[in-house]
């Protein structure tokens, strides 16, 4: 009889041991709340009761993908598990979906449809769908000339420490895009961020803003389960970020030199930065630009305005933020209170 | 395509109707008859997808001389409608009509069959009917169902839904489907159409098979559905004729050709009468020894 | 006519096709992945071809993920993908068909 494909309830501490147990036998080791918290949905492929194939999704990533091949030619299970999946997306209209996965694993995705965009040592990345990474860059903006710098930021939201930021790039080459991150696991949702970073920067003439889309890979968005440790998670994703930037975006619009921020007090920045000037260069250049600082000597970070949001306490960021994003924020302070009071982290970054 | 009306159907191999793969390959495992399924296999979001992919498959792929069913939608469904008239424009052989519950059901479905050989252009007449019984009200009214329209070739039993209906489940004795199956095949005999028994779901016990295999085709049956290629050469070897069968059988072939000859119409073996139940038997057997593989063209026995 | 909104047929599953169909700006483009794509690629190419001009697509993206799938099959998920990305999947296309 052929293996059907059925869901899997993650939340029936059952099911969950069962599909922990299957994925376990297959090496993967990383069930932490972190990776297995975000995951939208999961199905499990049957032989009788026997599972012997699984895989999730976590809005447009696939995830926890595993199956066994000791009774079937090999990539049945594999294809069929894909398959299942990407009809599911397709039935909630997603149809340009994502995979990162080890490299030995890039060959049987692209045997189904799914394109590599990068590889690292440790991770390849790869999409599939109606969409691709060629798309994105052609519908950004090409700019003329060899002096041509990026910034990439989140802006949750956008503060006169960013602005201070593309300011200083702006000063040193002839044209800057600014790529601001899309996901929305921030206070700031990503249309908002892009819509202040515009506003913010508007009077600066050689700055073009532009959404990251889903190639900026952010630690929010990537899954670190099928690596051998959680505590590198940052460098893996570090290095697939970096390595899309440098062999997609800065060549196809031939940027030369990315603008970092500092972030004295994140370690995760200094590594992130760290691991941006061992993949960069030489094709792309990278420059810091110490943050910022106050009036009394404090740097100006967003973290102090989200805090001032909950605190409802808005008057003390009026000088560290844009006039634009204040009103932002003054007409929308319910709005933005009431969604870290559902649960919206504002710590980090 | 080709429809024969009194054909062997001792195997009918569903065939879910959105497996591409299945759907390849349902014409090389022997079954007497394929039915694509474009029910309770294909998932609501799939109805439109299997539903052209069947078409596609009975307008180019050659099952050769296996007999083409299509179970499609309830008549209760929005898919019923352009499941018939694809099937019908197809040329499908059989509809096979679920749950059904009384003749109205079959007229109903014999309209719209008929709409559509006119719409499509085909001779009126051409797609045939057989109805699945699987319900308790459905079992009383198989009599009616089985005589409701000259396009009746079969009428079958679907014992999942029927066990469900009868607040029981299905037991290895079978003893649950007694009444069905008798009412069944009595109604099949009375109103001179096939009958076909249920699906043994435990493709794993082979013994479990030939028995109800051999208990279903001594009530008369002339076959089981099948949801395993695996099954049908089991299911076959139950229906093939002991060799004393087919010697007979011969002898009453040879008693008719030599009646033939003498330009006689009564037809008389060892000085007694053969009557037109054992001529047809007869031919049945023979049939069914041919399908086999037990006689060669000449008719000498070469079985085991 | 012209395609509005993404849609899917079939899958990745051996003697089968995956067909993608959504909007395209540039003529009728195919983008196909599979083994035979050597000795079969341009006959599945002409396949899915035609079903886009039954339908009179100008412009339209395919992608094809094929796993050995017969012509019957690359015709029939065609035929569904279009459909459904035209929103009139539920009445059989009987021009195409």
């Amino acid at each position: 009889m052929d293996a059907q494909i059925r869901d899997i309830n993650l939340a029936n501490p059952d099911e969950f041991e069962e599909w922990k147990n299957f994925l376990e036998s297959l090496g993967i080791a990383n069930f932490s709340g972190a990776e297995v918290d975000p995951l939208d949905g999961t199905i499990g492929l049957f032989e009788g009761d026997k599972l012997v194939g699984t895989g999730s999704y976590s809005e447009n990533i696939l995830k926890y993908i595993g199956v066994c091949h000791k009774d079937t030619s090999n990539g049945v299970y594999f294809n069929k598990v894909v398959s299942s999946l990407l009809t599911r997306l397709g039935q909630l209209g997603v149809f340009h979906v994502f995979v990162f996965t080890k490299p030995q694993y890039s060959k049987s995705f692209q045997h189904v449809g799914f394109s590599e965009i990068v590889q690292s040592e440790n991770a390849a990345f790869l999409e599939t769908g109606n969409y691709n990474i060629k798309d994105y860059l052609a519908e950004i903006p090409h700019l003329a000339g060899d002096d041509i710098s990026a910034i990439v930021m989140n802006a949750n939201p956008f503060t006169l420490g960013h602005r201070y930021l593309v300011e200083a790039a702006a000063k040193r080459s002839k044209h800057v895009y600014v790529f601001v991150v899309s996901t929305d696991k921030s206070l700031f949702n990503s249309k908002e961020r892009l819509e202040l970073v515009k506003e913010g920067t508007k009077d600066l003439e050689n700055v073009e803003v532009v959404s990251g889309g889903d190639y900026l890979v952010s630690y929010a968005t990537f899954p670190s389960y099928f690596l051998k440790s959680d505590k590198s998670k940052v460098v893996y994703q570090t290095t697939i970020d970096a390595l899309v930037f440098k062999e997609w975006i800065a060549k196809n619009l031939n940027i030369k030199t990315r603008f970092l921020g500092t972030e004295p007090e994140s370690k995760t920045t200094d590594v992130y930065n760290e691991v941006l000037r061992d993949v960069l260069p030489p094709e792309v250049k990278v420059e810091v630009i110490p943050r910022k600082e106050n009036g009394s000597g404090d740097i100006i970070s967003a973290r102090t305005v989200r805090l001032a949001i909950k605190n409802d306490n808005i008057s003390s960021i009026r000088n560290i933020v844009p006039t634009s994003t204040y009103d932002f924020i003054e007409n929308h302070l319910g709005e933005l209170q009431d969604r870290i009071k559902k649960g919206m982290k504002i710590d980090g970054n | 395509m080709a429809f024969k009306k009194d054909r062997l159907r001792r195997t009918m191999m569903f065939v879910p109707g959105n497996n591409a793969g299945m759907i390849k390959d349902a014409g090389i495992y022997g079954a007497d008859s394929i039915m694509f399924d474009l029910e309770d296999s294909v998932s609501l979001a799939e109805k439109d997808s299997a539903r052209n992919l069947v078409y596609e498959a009975l307008t180019t792929v050659d099952y050769g001389d296996a007999e083409l069913v299509v179970r499609t939608n309830g008549l209760d469904t929005d898919f019923f409608e352009a499941d018939v008239k694809a099937m019908v424009k197809a040329g499908i052989d059989v509809i096979r009509i679920p749950k059904t519950e009384n003749a109205d059901m079959v007229k109903e479905m014999e309209n719209l069959v008929v709409a559509a050989e006119k719409e499509f252009g085909i001779p009126v007449g051409t797609t045939h009917l057989m109805a699945a019984i699987e319900s308790a009200e459905g079992v009383l009214n198989v009599p009616e169902i089985a005589k409701s329209s000259d396009r009746m070739i079969g009428v079958a039993l679907s014992a999942e839904d029927y066990t469900t209906d009868m607040q029981t489940h299905r037991y290895p004795n079978g003893k649950e489907l007694e009444f069905a199956r008798n009412m069944i095949i009595n109604a099949a005999r009375a109103a001179d159409i096939a009958a076909f028994d249920t699906v043994y779901t435990d493709v794993d016990n082979t013994q479990g098979l030939i028995d109800e295999t051999e208990y279903i085709h001594e009530l008369g049956y002339d076959g089981k559905s099948v949801i395993n290629p695996r099954q049908i050469p089991v299911i076959d070897k139950v229906f093939e004729p002991s060799k004393e069968a087919i010697k007979n059988a011969q002898n009453v072939i040879a008693a008719i050709e030599r009646a033939h000859q003498a330009g006689s119409g009564v037809i008389a073996m060892n000085g007694q009468m053969v009557d037109r139940p054992v001529v047809m038997r007869a031919e049945r057997v023979m049939k069914l020894a041919q399908a086999s593989g037990l006689v060669d063209k000449e008719g000498h026995y070469i079985g085991k | 006519m012209e395609i509005k909104k993404t849609a899917m047929d079939g899958t990745l599953e051996s003697s089968d096709i995956q067909i993608t169909v959504s909007k395209g700006t540039n003529g009728v483009n195919i983008d196909l992945t599979s083994d035979v794509k050597e000795r079969f690629g341009d006959d599945i190419i002409a396949t899915i071809k035609k079903v886009a001009s039954d339908f009179q697509l100008d412009n339209v993206n395919i992608k094809a993920v094929d796993q050995g799938a017969l012509d019957c099959v690359i015709k029939a998920r065609a035929i569904t993908a279009i459909q459904r990305a035209l929103g009139n999947s539920e009445e059989p296309a009987w021009e195409a068909l």
